[in-house]
């Protein structure tokens, strides 16, 4: 199984799409709302938001396709040989790009509120600044085209990380099936869908996400303990299936992933990294990563927390003090602290949308 | 019946008793410097301060005496390869098995009584001291030979390796070698050279008489514009059989009858090949094509070299021997299956049925001697010996199955045995009858037989010869890795028929080894202390793997609820919080 489908690939396929789509949902969403009187204009501006998705789409598959041919054609057979220390190096950089991309993940759901934000941070500045009219009028094609663009190289720098170590046929049916569940989910929330069986989605594939990066840590590193062993033993090729004794804690002689004709086990593989053969070295750092990640996780919320905290604090205070005419901008530190997702009687005050949306203007989106 | 035995030794004695002699070797074991294939010189160890070590020539019936004095820093034990040692198993050589070694600066004399002809060699037998050099011809001359030839050689083919053995030895079952590669041989030779010369004069029948006294190497035997006919195998007189090559494996001996040409007008190239299929990884370096010159005239040119790659087909069990010996229904059938794998040592390791040979704490011919009734009990002798009993003139067959990738010479000590079948595949008895028996009134008898890869031989014998007999694979890596068994024969008559020299068992003394009771030592079947052999890995989970493998599991069981914990919106606190603080400041 993990030779026709790479698990990786259709996740980070999938992330993105989610991501790109969720962006063109605003965008229509944001039209419908604001454009409702003028029905032709809607389309109009609706149509160029495809348009621009689709291209953006478009250019991201094709430089991503381009850039796998040729490293298949050229990469590949760079490094026979010493085959066990690259395997383990690039295996290390997808984890790492893996786990980075399960985290922010589970942001999703605030990607359409950061995404409302920076459209009314735009119309304000728009109303200070007043720009000329061309930009304007294709700003519904520009901005998804950009954004698509970015999310999509963001992609292909994701997949380069995790290519290295997957065979060129299991990349083409990731990609096809991450791209069709990313459309499937970005158009559930285009109609509005539960908020909260969506946030479970996104849960469920990032502790899937980081169980496979955890299982590439272990193989990673029993890639690189196979290296060292076999130059120990003068091994005339890499199979032998034989192991360093001094440092193995477990030696199946069933289940070997390395046996093509137990699926099963190959799948487990991909999946958690499991081989019948465990050193000290790869149950080490399977461990260790898992607490890696809990620490991160645990300092992220409680960082979080405490700023979201502050600012409901804040705004608080502040309202009690100034009318409720004034708006206020939130400043986004960074992405990581964004807004309190789910409006709350308190929070609902510190959010702009409605005060800066509902006005029947132009929005200048260069500046978003 | 226990007279016949020594009656039966007595009567070959005497029918040639006219010429009957002693004939009586001393010989000095010692280190010597040699260089034989001219690259490299090294310390060997040879007899008398020589190397090669002397030729032994006896004639049947005469009583060969060897006076061993061991000046090495080693102890030693010479084996006479192919000699029966009908009664006198105590003389036989392999150490721990019927004698303690040697020890260093003792004295040992082997008194054997020869009671057979043909070509054979003679070894050292403790550890793989033969590699270093000890080894050399042991010619059995009959006085009225089958065959008529006027004269004769001896090509001794050997591989040859410019490390010691032990230095070897050591690499060779670390646990950085778990493929078991052997060490790979730097040359070959003949008669310990790489340019040995034979004198041919036209219209002469020579008969050359091929040893492989090897560690390892298979050699492939052919001459450039000469016919041959085998005529012996093994001491084995066999009908003539005219053949362009043959193969001969390590322990393996062969005669031919050879025509020298009409004229001198040539000389010719004599053909020893190494079998490259033997060796894990063959260097550019080494010359598998090894060379001897049969020469006419010394002035006259080389023929055109016939070096190939392509030997006819042979198969020794097609050889007819000139006495015929017509097989029996076994008494007993021992199936053995050879293979090699990782232990729980971790190193790569020999088994026979998944057991590895490992020397018992006492010599097994001694433990047969002195266990009383106990001794056909294969307890007694400690089941990393892997013992096999047979009782007295039991026809005894063994079906060996080579479960490796390579090709394995097997030897039996004492005996020559027949070749009563042979098939592909492995063997299991439980699935019925053996399939691959040869119908034959006179089958082909030898005592090295060529079981290939993947496939098994059928062999057999009486168990006539009552004694301890060593069964073991003659690549001598493989040896020492544990390729074998101990045939236990007869126990029940030894003692009535062997009687073990004071001296030998003062050597033991010297050497701190017990030479009375069973394999460990102790009476009875009491086997607390005996040598154990590594066993084989259980491939199965053990504590410290269920234990890694739990908290790995555990690990990642707190990862996941880490992450669904932080993936749960906060506005519930939050927003309490921000209650609380709201009622705070409205209290103001």
């Amino acid at each position: 199984m993990g030779s026709l489908f790479s698990v990786p690939i259709y996740f980070v396929i999938f992330r993105e799409t989610t991501e790109a789509a969720v962006i063109v949902s605003v965008l229509l969403s944001f039209l419908s709302q604001v454009i409702t009187s003028d029905e032709h204009m809607r389309k109009r501006l609706a149509r160029q938001v495809w348009a621009g998705t689709a291209l953006g789409l478009l250019i991201s598959i094709a430089v991503g396709a381009a850039f796998i041919v040729v490293w298949n054609k050229y990469g590949n057979n760079l490094w026979a040989g010493s085959e066990g220390i690259w395997v383990g190096v690039f295996s290390l950089v997808a984890v790492v790009m893996i786990t980075v991309m399960g985290m922010a993940m589970l942001r999703t759901t605030q990607i359409q509120e950061k995404w409302k934000v920076k459209l009314s941070k735009a119309m304000d500045d728009e109303n200070q600044k007043g720009l000329g009219n061309a930009s304007r009028r294709y700003a519904m094609f520009l901005l998804p085209l950009i954004t698509v663009l970015r999310e999509g190289l963001e992609a292909i720098v994701f997949i380069g990380g995790v290519t290295f170590t997957t065979e060129s046929k299991s990349i083409p049916l990731a990609v096809v099936v991450g791209l069709i569940s990313g459309f499937i989910v970005g158009y559930i929330l285009y109609r509005g869908g539960n908020r909260m069986n969506l946030h479970r989605f996104f849960t469920a594939s990032t502790c899937l996400l980081l169980l496979l990066a955890a299982g590439l840590v272990a193989r990673a590193v029993a890639s690189f303990e196979a290296y060292v062993w076999g130059k120990l033993t003068n091994a005339q090729s890499d199979d032998g299936g034989t192991y360093d004794p001094r440092y193995n804690v477990w030696a199946l002689s069933c289940c070997d992933p390395k046996n093509n004709d137990l699926g099963g086990w190959q799948l487990f593989n991909a999946l958690f990294g499991w081989s019948n053969i465990g050193s000290i070295g790869s149950v080490v750092c399977y461990i260790a990563y898992w607490l890696i990640v809990i620490v991160a996780l645990v300092y992220m919320k409680l960082k979080h927390r405490s700023v979201a905290r502050a600012n409901a604090l804040r705004s608080v205070h502040e309202s009690s003090n100034t009318t409720s005419g004034e708006k206020h901008s939130l400043e986004l530190e960074d992405e990581k602290i964004a807004p309190v997702a789910t409006p709350t009687p308190a929070a609902e005050a510190t959010h702009v949308q409605g005060d800066a949306i509902g006005q029947d203007h132009p929005v200048d989106l260069k500046h978003i | 019946m226990l007279a016949s035995i020594k009656s039966l030794a007595l009567l070959a004695l005497a029918a040639t008793a006219a010429q009957a002699a002693v004939v009586t070797y001393d010989w000095n074991i010692t280190y010597v410097n040699a260089n034989p294939d001219g690259l490299h010189e090294r310390r060997v160890i040879g007899v008398n301060g020589q190397f090669p070590i002397p030729t032994i020539n006896v004639t049947l019936g005469d009583t060969l005496v060897i006076n061993v004095i061991n000046q090495i820093d080693q102890p030693t034990s010479l084996h006479s390869h192919g000699l029966f040692q009908t009664g006198n198993a105590q003389f036989d050589g392999p150490s721990m098995v019927t004698q303690c070694p040697i020890p260093p600066g003792a004295n040992f004399t082997y008194t054997i009584p020869i009671e057979q002809h043909g070509t054979y060699w003679i070894h050292g037998h403790n550890r793989g001291q033969y590699v270093d050099g000890l080894r050399g011809p042991l010619i059995i001359h009959n006085t009225n030979e089958t065959y008529k030839y006027d004269e004769e050689y001896t090509f001794a083919l050997a591989d040859w390796y410019h490390t010691e053995h032990e230095i070897m030895l050591e690499q060779y079952l670390s646990i950085f070698n778990p493929s078991g590669a052997e060490p790979v041989p730097e040359s070959g030779l003949i008669n310990q050279r790489t340019d040995t010369k034979f004198n041919f004069v036209p219209g002469k029948t020579y008969r050359l008489r091929i040893i492989n006294m090897s560690a390892l190497a298979m050699f492939h035997f052919y001459i450039d514009g000469h016919d041959m006919e085998i005529i012996e195998v093994d001491g084995i007189d066999v009908e003539r059989k005219p053949v362009t090559s043959f193969y001969v494996t390590a322990a393996q001996r062969y005669s031919v009858l050879v025509k020298a040409r009409a004229d001198a007008s040539q000389n010719f190239l004599v053909h020893a090949d190494m079998d490259p299929a033997m060796f894990d990884v063959v260097p550019p370096e080494l010359q598998l094509k090894v060379q001897g010159t049969i020469v006419y005239s010394e002035s006259a040119p080389l023929a055109p070299n016939g070096v190939t790659d392509e030997y006819e087909p042979f198969n020794d069990a097609l050889l007819v021997p000139v006495v015929p010996e017509a097989t029996q229904k076994p008494d007993q059938i021992f199936p053995l299956t050879a293979a090699f794998s990782v232990l729980n040592d971790y190193s790569n390791k020999a088994t026979f049925n998944d057991i590895t040979y490992v020397m018992p704490k006492v010599p097994t011919l001694y433990t047969a001697l002195t266990t009383g009734n106990l001794s056909s009990n294969p307890e007694v002798y400690g089941k990393y010996a892997h013992p096999m009993v047979v009782k007295h003139n039991e026809w005894v067959e063994i079906i060996i199955n080579n479960d490796d990738p390579g090709n394995h010479p097997f030897h039996l000590h004492g005996h020559v045995f027949q070749i009563v079948g042979r098939s592909t595949g492995k063997y299991d008895p439980a699935s019925g009858p053996y399939p691959g028996y040869i119908d034959s009134p006179n089958p082909s008898r030898r005592d090295t037989v060529l079981v290939p890869s993947e496939e098994n031989v059928a062999i057999r014998f009486k168990a006539n010869n009552p004694g301890v007999w060593l069964f073991h694979c003659h690549i001598e890596w493989h040896l020492q890795a544990g390729l074998a068994t101990t045939l236990i024969e007869a126990p029940e008559v030894m003692p009535s028929v062997l009687k073990i020299d004071p001296t030998h068992i003062e050597h033991c003394k010297a050497l701190g080894i017990p030479y009375r009771g069973n394999a460990a030592g102790n009476e009875g079947l009491n086997l607390d202390g005996a040598n154990i052999g590594p066993d084989p890995l259980p491939g199965t989970f053990t504590a410290k793997g269920i234990v890694a493998l739990v908290f790995t599991i555990i690990s990642a069981l707190l990862g996941l609820a880490t992450v669904i914990w932080y993936a749960r919106e906060d506005d519930a606190h939050i927003s309490a919080q921000v209650a609380q603080a709201k009622n705070t400041e409205e209290e103001h």
